[in-house]
């Protein structure tokens, strides 16, 4: 997927109510403001932690 | 089990206030009522002995210590500093190790049983610790098929690499003992393991020495907090708290299930990712487990953030304080 100049890269993450309420108290704790945001910067932090390898 | 000991002997723990001893002979156990605050010491009387252990709550026998729930706590050889814990839904610290002077216990092994001596050796009749547990909690009413998981005393075991539990032999000595500090009532009840050919207690039956006595001001500030939480039920809160009292199993009925949070569903959120942030995806998405399932994937790298991040044992359970918080 493309938008603008920059290609995009588009994701569905389901979540079942009980793994949304997860996420929902998480960003109250202050960590995003946004589910998406959250998303991202636990995609971030995971990369961080995990420099170039996946998790076993 | 017979005697009392020397008074001298038993004095030898300045502070507490000792209020009872027994020797439990080989092949035989004993319930003890053991109040909360009170320290029940399992002692070496010779050495090289493994001790079978189960314990009830003293006001409500279903609730009972579970060596499941306490291994994944405290891993499979819990010791000085860890807790015994009762079953799902209770989940309660029932007792506290206070004191292991040998740090080699065992929850993996379940106890041996006739079934074990008959199949293994040709005895039908042979010192076993389900029957010696279920014949000493016999003297409350227990039935052979109340006897739980052992939590094993003193037993060296150990996991190879390709996954078989194994048994060793230990190297206790006269005096090496645990304490242990009662959380709540409990009905408590060691039992001589009664394994003689095999390597548990070295080839030979020893007796025990069991003490029970008053903790101190000091015992009781040495155990740490434990998390006090809303899942851990009571039966006023179960939907049946009825002990059944029949052995036959028939449908109710009426019974209509009542699972929580069901039905289970999903709800999408939709990621934009930009070139920096699809390249670390790539990097980390488990392809050798979701294949091109992105959402799942990207799933599985949320929460094992997650986990890494928040999750955390805090005195034996896991704490939910401070989560969501930087």
């Amino acid at each position: 997927m493309t938008s603008g100049d920059t290609k995009r890269h588009a994701i569905v993450v389901r979540l079942n109510q009980q793994q949304m309420e997860l996420v929902d108290r998480t960003i109250a704790g202050g960590l995003a403001d946004s589910r998406e945001a959250l998303l991202r910067r636990a995609l971030k932090e995971y990369a961080d932690q995990h420099g170039g390898e996946a998790d076993d | 089990m017979t005697d009392v000991l020397s008074r001298e002997d038993a004095q030898a723990d300045p502070g507490r206030r000792l209020i009872e001893e027994r020797i439990l002979e080989p092949g035989t156990g004993k319930a003890f009522e053991l109040r909360k605050g009170q320290i029940l010491r399992i002692e070496q009387a010779v050495g090289n002995q493994c001790v079978d252990f189960n314990c009830f709550n003293l006001h409500d026998y279903k609730e009972f210590m579970h060596c499941g729930r306490t291994r994944t706590v405290h891993g499979f050889n819990p010791s000085e500093g860890d807790f015994l814990w009762s079953a799902p839904p209770r989940e309660n610290a029932m007792l506290y190790i206070l004191k292991d002077t040998v740090r080699r216990n065992d929850v993996l092994f379940p106890r041996c049983s006739a079934f074990l001596y008959e199949s293994a050796y040709g005895f039908d009749v042979h010192t076993n610790c389900h029957d010696i547990q279920a014949e000493a909690q016999r003297e409350y009413g227990l039935t052979p098929d109340d006897v739980h998981d052992s939590f094993n005393f003193f037993m060296c075991t150990e996991v190879t690499l390709d996954g078989l539990a194994t048994i060793t032999r230990q190297n206790t000595g006269k005096g090496d003992h645990v304490d242990l500090l009662a959380m709540m009532d409990v009905l408590a009840i060691p039992n001589v393991c009664g394994a003689d050919i095999m390597r548990t207690s070295n080839f030979a039956l020893k007796p025990v020495r069991i003490r029970i006595f008053e903790a101190t001001e000091t015992d009781l500030a040495a155990v740490p907090d434990v998390p006090a939480m809303k899942s851990q039920r009571t039966p006023a809160q179960f939907r049946n708290a009825r002990i059944k009292a029949t052995r036959e199993l028939v449908a109710d009925p009426d019974y209509m299930p009542e699972f929580a949070n069901t039905p289970i569903v999903e709800e999408g959120i939709v990621l934009d990712l930009d070139e920096a942030e699809w390249a670390l995806f790539e990097q980390h998405a488990r392809r050798d487990l979701y294949g091109d399932d992105d959402g799942a994937a990207f799933r599985d790298i949320l929460f094992t953030w997650w986990e890494e991040r928040f999750l955390n044992a805090a005195s034996g359970a896991p704490s939910t304080a401070g989560k969501g918080h930087e």
